[in-house]
């Protein structure tokens, strides 16, 4: 029977909630093979992106809040990894993002205080938090003040804030992963659909510099913290920076450059195409995206390896969709 | 269907990294400082400035270090000293007081600039970086403006060396000297704020001391030859 504080004979229970995105079932995947961890279990409203072999799977949606918080208290985990973060416009437009991030938040968190055996929590955040005011820091650190300037960097302090909270009434442990923009080939993100669109704008006038991280190195992070039971926030960002005309230029793409008010009229073409740059985009196209990430190293031992460009050379790297003119033929 | 299954197969065999990724394009380092923008402006700035450099051996080898640089109305010396140290040093300074805005903010980010704020400056020395932080500007090329103690106390907290940089130039001249000092002792007997207080008061009396030991510049020295 699983206690408090202890382990129990089959490993540490482990529930991930957005199990069905890419990081959430590479996550899960990599819980499988930790040898501290026994049963795991997801939830999320779509299946997961690749095959778990022993992780038990509920599809639920992220409103159906008593759903939720059956299935949760019935596991009593002992760890919870919240990856049920919807970033606006990788999947859903912006006031549906906002809305099911809150909705799952709510339901999650909630029921994770009702967990009698629940230790440890890691939340996925984001550096969108931070903010990009004007004057505000260049590389932030897991210190700097939280001041978000987005929609989605408003949604992720609202997500830290109840996590913090529920914590603290509850005595868990709550690691707070402030992850760069999450690319990769399989990945849903409006920043990497939009570098990978034919002729993408950017910002002739400041060209700011951004970075990332990739889905595995993120997934590794979110690991280790719930491994060494972490409290508190961490940055999780490539080394290196790069901007968005150097990464166009090692996508071979066609660079737009924009000055400023015909950014309005780039949105709207950017949208008709199937990669609209929503808010916290814009700002990386104008003000750039950079943070610290010396103390995950510091605390966990684990650090993304692999560096922004990389990172860019692999999002280009994974083929187009390729059109056939004559289905038929081709077979033949 | 079946076809379409057929080529996304063969597509998908492919690697899943370019071969031939096109590594020797440029980036920025993690502060947003282009090399390849300094190499293009360096030759541009140096016909700007003729810059004597001394003491480039008093640079800690490893490490962060504060350098300390005095600052005259429409001289740019902290951006001057940086390119200058960085260009025949090891070492890669970055000079504190880019504005945040486009695109003048945006071209001193590339070449090395960041905000002139505590925690940016705390931030990068934590790095092992070395920052240049300037006195405030004083219209008299003779004259050491304060220096402000709040951006000193990164160094002194991380008990880091605090150089301090004299330099003499002037608004329309090319002719420019720069001097990096020795490393101003910490006194170590303060427990509070006051010893960044007085390490940058101590700094302000270093730069003046060596700005007197220095000659002119000169005037206008833009005529072939100099």
């Amino acid at each position: 029977m699983a206690t408090r504080t202890g382990t129990t004979e089959g490993g540490k229970r482990v529930l991930v909630a957005g199990i069905g995105g890419e990081l959430g079932s590479l996550t899960a995947s990599l819980f499988e093979n930790e040898p501290w961890v026994g049963p795991v279990m997801g939830i999320d409203v779509d299946p997961p992106r690749r095959r778990l072999r022993r992780a038990e799977v509920h599809l639920i949606d992220p409103t159906d809040r008593d759903r939720i918080v059956d299935e949760v208290t019935r596991f009593n985990p002992h760890v919870m990894i919240h990856l049920a973060v919807w970033e606006p416009d990788a999947r859903a437009g912006t006031a549906v993002a906002t809305r099911f991030t809150h909705s799952a938040t709510t339901a999650i968190l909630g029921a994770a205080a009702e967990c009698p055996a629940m230790e440890t929590v890691v939340v996925r955040s984001g550096i969108e938090i931070y903010g990009r005011r004007s004057g505000s820091p260049t590389r932030p650190d897991e210190s700097t003040r939280l001041d978000p300037t987005s929609e989605y960097g408003r949604t992720l302090f609202d997500l830290e804030q109840t996590a913090t909270s529920v914590g603290e009434r509850v005595g868990l442990s709550v690691a707070r992963l402030r992850l760069a923009s999450v690319v990769g080939p399989h990945v849903p993100s409006p920043l990497g659909r939009l570098l990978r669109q034919p002729a993408v704008p950017f910002s002739a006038l400041s060209d700011s510099p951004f970075t990332l991280v990739e889905d595995a190195h993120a997934a590794r992070a979110f690991v280790a913290a719930a491994r060494a039971q972490y409290a508190g926030a961490l940055n999780v960002v490539s080394p290196g920076a790069i901007t968005v005309y150097q990464a166009l230029r090692r996508g071979r793409r066609l660079p737009l450059p924009l000055l400023g008010p015909e950014w309005f009229i780039a949105r709207q073409i950017s949208h008709l195409f199937g990669a609209p740059i929503p808010d916290h985009v814009m700002e990386v196209m104008h003000r750039g995206r950079l943070a610290n990430g010396q103390r995950l190293q510091q605390e966990l031992g684990v650090a993304p390896t692999i560096s922004a460009a990389e990172v860019i050379d692999r999002l280009y790297a994974w083929p187009s969709v390729i059109h056939l003119k004559n289905p038929i033929q081709a077979v033949a | 269907m079946v076809a379409s299954v057929v080529r996304i197969s063969a597509a998908a065999e492919r690697p899943a990294i370019d071969p031939h990724p096109p590594r020797q394009l440029p980036v920025v380092d993690e502060w947003g400082r282009d090399q390849a923008t300094v190499n293009v402006l360096a030759p541009i700035a140096r016909l700007r400035w003729n810059v004597d450099l001394a003491g480039v051996g008093n640079l800690p080898a490893a490490g962060g270090a504060l350098l300390v640089i005095n600052d005259r109305q429409w001289s740019w010396n902290p951006l001057m000293a940086a390119m200058a140290i960085s260009h025949h040093s090891e070492r890669t300074v970055r000079f504190a007081g880019r504005s945040d805005r486009a695109p003048g903010g945006a071209l001193l980010r590339r070449l090395g600039g960041i905000l002139a704020r505590a925690d940016e400056v705390d931030t990068a020395l934590g790095e092992g970086e070395i920052v240049m932080i300037a006195a405030a500007s004083e219209r008299s090329p003779r004259n050491v403006g304060t220096v402000d103690h709040r951006l000193v106390a990164p160094a002194v907290l991380r008990s880091l060396p605090v150089i301090p940089v004299a330099a003499v130039s002037s608004p329309f001249g090319r002719r420019s000297r720069v001097k990096v000092g020795t490393p101003i002792a910490h006194r170590g007997q303060r427990r509070g704020p006051l010893s960044e207080v007085e390490l940058a008061d101590a700094a302000q009396t270093h730069i003046q001391q060596m700005l007197e030991q220095m000659g002119s510049t000169g005037g206008f020295d833009w005529l072939i030859g100099n």
